[in-house]
């Protein structure tokens, strides 16, 4: 995480975070505890999420990766800018 | 875990609604009919899920035919909820205290039936809630034996409206044991109170301590038979059920079939297994059909003959989970056998073994006579056994508790409680939302009208639901009204949601000053927005932060290609659209307003054209790679799906430009340059043969119509663009070739038509001239694939385009620079099939007839 | 070019992802261990989604060993995929 990201956004809500890390590295999480890590393209207010050259963790273990990816807001649990 | 939250334990598992039954008249035919009875239980076997229920609301209607007659006369005044409640903690007692009398009262009471009654006993408090419904009124009336029969069926009908309120018919109704006898006063209040599930472990320990009783002897499993020595009892049906459900409580054949046997060695009765009782529905199938089965397993089991009787029915029954299957294995039959042939075999058994190791019960016994490899594979199989009953246990502990019907209800109830999440504005007091509980209600509607505010109306759902599940307000049955009914009160919490939700300031989300985001109310289904983030300025608000990712302004990326691709279909769509709202033309100059209205759908159709243009990126300079934004489209699907609909919006003008650019960029198709003509036998891979296929259908065959239309100087001039770009490559790609044959052709058209000027036909010449230079040294390496390829007709076409407008020199070099390739195709087709080689030569007599030739020359 | 940048030159929100996938093939990842590949026809914002020649792989996790075991292929012309289980929509391949 890069701290100086947050306390950029500090005194915002969520989104303005998230608004600021859109092209960045992130990783998220999903509740199923998979991990993704790739760049931000968007995220939107039902926290659907778009990542671009995105890696896919399943128990720490790389499995796959994906050009483009798309994951349904409702399954996230945290995106965290790397 | 229980559906209305009451204690289950309190719940009778006897209950039909717990079985799930077909057939709600089954049970009334029982005393006469016991073997059908038994065939019918063995179809309990898929338990409730194959049940139809979708006209469970008619129940009513179905019981009323069954006993309607003398349901009437059963009166409308009963109350059972209110006597039962009040007696309840008297009859709790009275219970209890008969429990222990039992022994005593058994012996006094009568012969050796009365002994079952105390290992019963645990159960009379269980079995006897089933049918205290119905009985709670009217006991008194009940002369002693005489009116049984029409009393038996009586309660039936009453029984079944309880056993509704669980969403079935009931099952089978186990004939009343004897007349009332005076005790039933206090009996059937006892029902409410006592009963109870008991889990397995339950049972066995009170069998344990009954058997203990030295004075106990084991019930016998056949009540019918003597029913006047259950008197002392509950006489009420409970207690039968409480006697036919012994079978199938799990630990109970032991004590009670071994003991009773000897004495009873007469019983012939098959003890039909009518209600069963179950703390978990799964187990019933299983238990029924073990717990019948009983006699004959013995021949099988190669052990004593006394205790096999006994000791396998407990294994079974120890293990729920067989199910017919494993008794059909071991042999038993399916069907129903009257247990006539235990009583011939006593048994001898310690009911301590029993009591210490359920599972093990008959290890000791039967171990004995094992050979050790026996024992072991037994023991281990038991415990595979065991375990998986355990699996099984856990995952059907709560089966069958909520029928479909009860389901119905709270998706009812969920309804309701959206009208109240809504916000509807009748609903605040507390008192409100008591009276709005379904739960409540319901509960206390059934635990016998403890009701505080007796006046009060029980609310809508509660009223529906007791009414039409059976009506525990004293047997009013108005029979066609219960659909009707919960259909009334269903539309009218519909058009309450329905208006609330209208009534309601939308307020999807909670926003609490100074929180962090916002709190909204969605689910899986609807999301709600969880955020607020800003849109609009995206374009310049998204990168700031992305230092390693390049702006593309003139995009050629993918993303902006499709994109790009994606703004083409919408307009296009909108386009079609506007076409379809044309309005009619103006006639004459009369009507302004329609004429206004014309100018205003042309406008607009020129706004939407003008944005298909942009969309296309004609005029956009190409990439860092030298290609252009749209080819790049091109190389995408939907964009070459699109072409004939982007030529059928676009003004001639666009159309020309779009060709001219296609042709401009001919060799940087990927369709052209990475689809080159393989040398040897190559294929390309079947992606791009795909694209090939699917640019020549969709662009190529755009263009072709197209270019029809196209007259000579744009012909030359197209042919020149070609000239200027690498003529080799254009040739080498099919695509490329058949592009060349559509131009060249286009212009020999033009020539038999003798269309167009001297200056053009000039022109046409010089160009084509300079075509024909450019093109002759690749002319031998424009086939596919070897001779033996085949699939080159269309070079043949493109030769034949060539040739036809050739002069006498061009024509001989024609020839010269592809005859290897002729001559090959003929010497094969001699070693082909005739049909195949007519074809080949067919194709090289394309090119050799433009010449003036004839393949049959060659011979 | 200022018509054609309507929505910015980049994917705006990420149902936009989805859009551009359409009538290309698309891996979906599903709840259940289940992904279907196949031709994107239409999509809603709930992610409701309609697929042509549609190949569904199931793949069964045993708990001993995380071994992936490809358990069960269906194809099916066109099926639709219940918004509720999708995990993740991406492109199967670039196109280049």
């Amino acid at each position: 995480m890069e701290n100086g990201t947050i306390s950029q956004g500090e005194g915002k809500d969520p989104s303005g975070f998230l608004s600021e890390i859109i092209g960045n590295p992130v990783t998220v999480k999903l509740n199923s505890g998979v991990v993704y890590k790739g760049e931000l393209q968007s995220v939107d207010g039902y926290m659907n999420i778009a990542l671009e050259k995105t890696e896919e963790y399943v128990n720490g273990v790389r499995r796959r990766s994906y050009g483009d990816a798309f994951v349904r807001g409702n399954n996230v649990m945290y995106i965290s800018a790397d | 875990m229980s559906f209305f939250g009451f204690d289950t334990a309190r719940h009778n598992p006897a209950a039909t609604g717990f079985s799930q039954t077909h057939n709600p008249f089954a049970g009334l035919s029982n005393e006469a009919n016991e073997g059908e009875a038994l065939d019918f239980e063995e179809t309990y076997d898929g338990l409730g899920d194959q049940l139809d229920e979708t006209d469970d609301a008619f129940n009513d209607d179905t019981f009323g035919g069954g006993s309607g007659v003398v349901s009437k006369p059963v009166g409308q005044d009963f109350d059972f909820f209110g006597q039962t409640a009040k007696v309840a903690n008297a009859i709790e007692e009275e219970a209890v205290r008969f429990s222990r009398q039992l022994p005593a009262i058994k012996v006094a009471q009568s012969a050796t039936q009365s002994a079952t009654r105390s290992a019963v006993q645990s159960f009379a408090n269980t079995s006897a809630a089933g049918s205290s419904y119905g009985y709670a009124s009217q006991p008194a009336s009940q002369p002693a034996r005489s009116g049984y029969e029409k009393y038996s069926q009586e309660p039936v009908g009453e029984l079944q409206v309880d056993a509704a309120l669980w969403g079935v018919a009931p099952k089978k109704h186990p004939p009343p044991a004897a007349a009332p006898a005076p005790a039933q006063a206090t009996a059937p209040a006892s029902a409410p109170a006592g009963r109870k599930i008991l889990s397995l472990e339950e049972v066995e320990a009170q069998m344990r301590a009954q058997a203990k009783k030295p004075a106990a002897p084991s019930p016998a499993p056949q009540p019918q038979v003597q029913p006047q020595v259950q008197q002392q009892v509950q006489y009420d049906q409970g207690y039968q059920y409480l006697q036919h459900a012994q079978p199938q409580n799990v630990a109970h054949p032991d004590h009670s079939r071994p003991r009773e046997a000897p004495q009873h060695p007469g019983q012939g009765h098959p003890v039909p297994v009518t209600i069963l009782q179950r703390p978990q529905s799964r187990h019933t199938p299983t238990a029924q059909s073990s717990a019948q089965p009983v006699p004959h397993q013995q021949p099988i089991a190669h052990q004593r003959q006394q205790p096999s009787a006994t000791i396998q029915p407990t294994q079974i029954l120890q293990n729920p989970s067989r199910l017919s299957g494993d008794a059909a294995k071991i042999g038993i039959p399916l069907h129903p056998t009257p247990p006539m042939s235990h009583p011939t075999h006593p048994v001898h058994r310690q009911q301590g073994s029993f009591s210490r190791h359920p599972h093990m019960i008959i290890h000791p016994s039967q171990l004995g006579q094992l050979s050790e490899e026996d024992k072991a594979a037994y023991l281990d199989q038991e415990a595979k056994r065991a375990k998986r009953n355990h699996k099984i246990f856990q995952m059907s502990r709560d089966n069958g508790i909520m029928t479909p019907q009860d389901k119905n209800f709270i998706t009812r109830i969920q309804l309701q409680q959206l009208v109240a999440a809504t916000g509807n504005p009748n609903e605040h007091s507390t008192d409100e939302s008591i009276s709005e509980d379904f739960y409540y209600q319901v509960h206390n509607q059934i635990q016998g009208g403890q009701r505080s505010h007796p006046s009060q109306p029980l609310n809508n759902f509660a009223q529906t639901y007791l009414f039409q599940t059976g009506s525990r307000q004293g047997g009013m049955r108005r029979h066609n009204r219960g659909p009707e009914n919960h259909m009334q009160r269903m539309e009218q919490q519909v058009q309450r949601a329905v208006e609330a939700a209208k009534n309601k300031p939308k307020n999807k989300q909670l926003v609490i000053e100074g929180s962090l985001g916002k709190i909204s109310f969605s689910n899986a289904k609807t999301p709600k927005p969880l955020l607020n983030i800003k849109r609009g300025d995206s374009a310049e608000v998204h990168r700031p932060g992305s230092a390693h990712r390049p702006v593309h302004v003139h995009g050629t990326d993918k993303k902006s290609e499709l994109r790009s691709i994606e703004t083409v279909y919408s307009t296009l769509m909108k386009m079609e659209d506007h076409e379809r709202h044309m309005p009619p033309a103006p006639i004459g100059d009369a009507d302004p307003e329609a004429i206004q209205r014309m100018n205003d759908w042309a406008s607009e159709a020129q706004a939407l054209n003008h944005k298909l243009w942009m969309a296309l990126r004609v005029h956009d300079r190409p990439d860092s790679n030298g290609v252009h934004p749209f080819i790049a489209l091109l190389s995408y699907n939907k964009g070459k799906r699109a072409m004939q609909r982007i030529f059928r919006h676009s003004t001639q003008e666009q159309r020309t430009t779009i060709l001219t650019l296609i042709v401009v960029n001919l060799d940087n198709l990927d369709v052209v340059r990475n689809a080159q003509v393989a040398t040897g036998d190559m294929q390309l891979n079947a992606a791009m043969r795909e694209n090939v296929e699917l640019f020549s259908a969709t662009v190529m065959a755009t263009l072709f119509t197209f270019m029809n239309e196209l007259e000579l100087d744009l012909v030359a001039g197209v042919l020149g663009l070609i000239c200027t770009r690498n003529v080799d490559i254009i040739a080498k790609s099919r695509i490329g070739a058949s592009m060349l044959t559509m131009i060249l052709s286009r212009a020999e058209i033009l020539k038999h038509s003798a269309r167009g000027s001297e200056q053009a036909w000039r022109s046409w010449d010089a160009t084509y001239t300079q075509f024909f230079n450019l093109l002759e040294p690749t002319l031998p390496y424009v086939f596919p694939g070897t001779v033996n390829t085949g699939d080159d007709v269309y070079v043949w076409q493109l030769l034949a385009a060539i040739g036809i407008g050739a002069s006498p020199e061009q024509q001989s070099r024609l020839v010269l620079a592809v005859k290897d390739r002729v001559m090959d195709t003929v010497a094969l087709s001699k070693t082909l099939p005739q049909d195949l080689a007519a074809q080949r030569l067919q194709n090289v007599n394309l090119f050799m007839r433009s010449i003036g030739l004839d393949v049959d020359l060659l011979d | 070019m200022a018509d054609v940048g309507d929505e910015g030159s980049a994917v705006s929100e990420p149902l936009d992802l989805v859009r551009l996938l359409i009538d290309e093939v698309v891996c979906v990842k599903l709840r259940g261990d289940r992904e279907l590949k196949g031709r994107l026809h239409a999509y809603d914002s709930h992610c409701n989604l309609v697929l042509g020649d549609v190949e569904e792989t199931i793949y069964v996790v045993d708990d001993e060993d995380d071994d992936d075991e490809i358990k069960a292929n269906r194809e099916q012309e066109i099926r639709d995929a219940v918004c509720d289980s999708v995990v993740l929509i991406s492109p199967q391949s670039r196109p280049h």
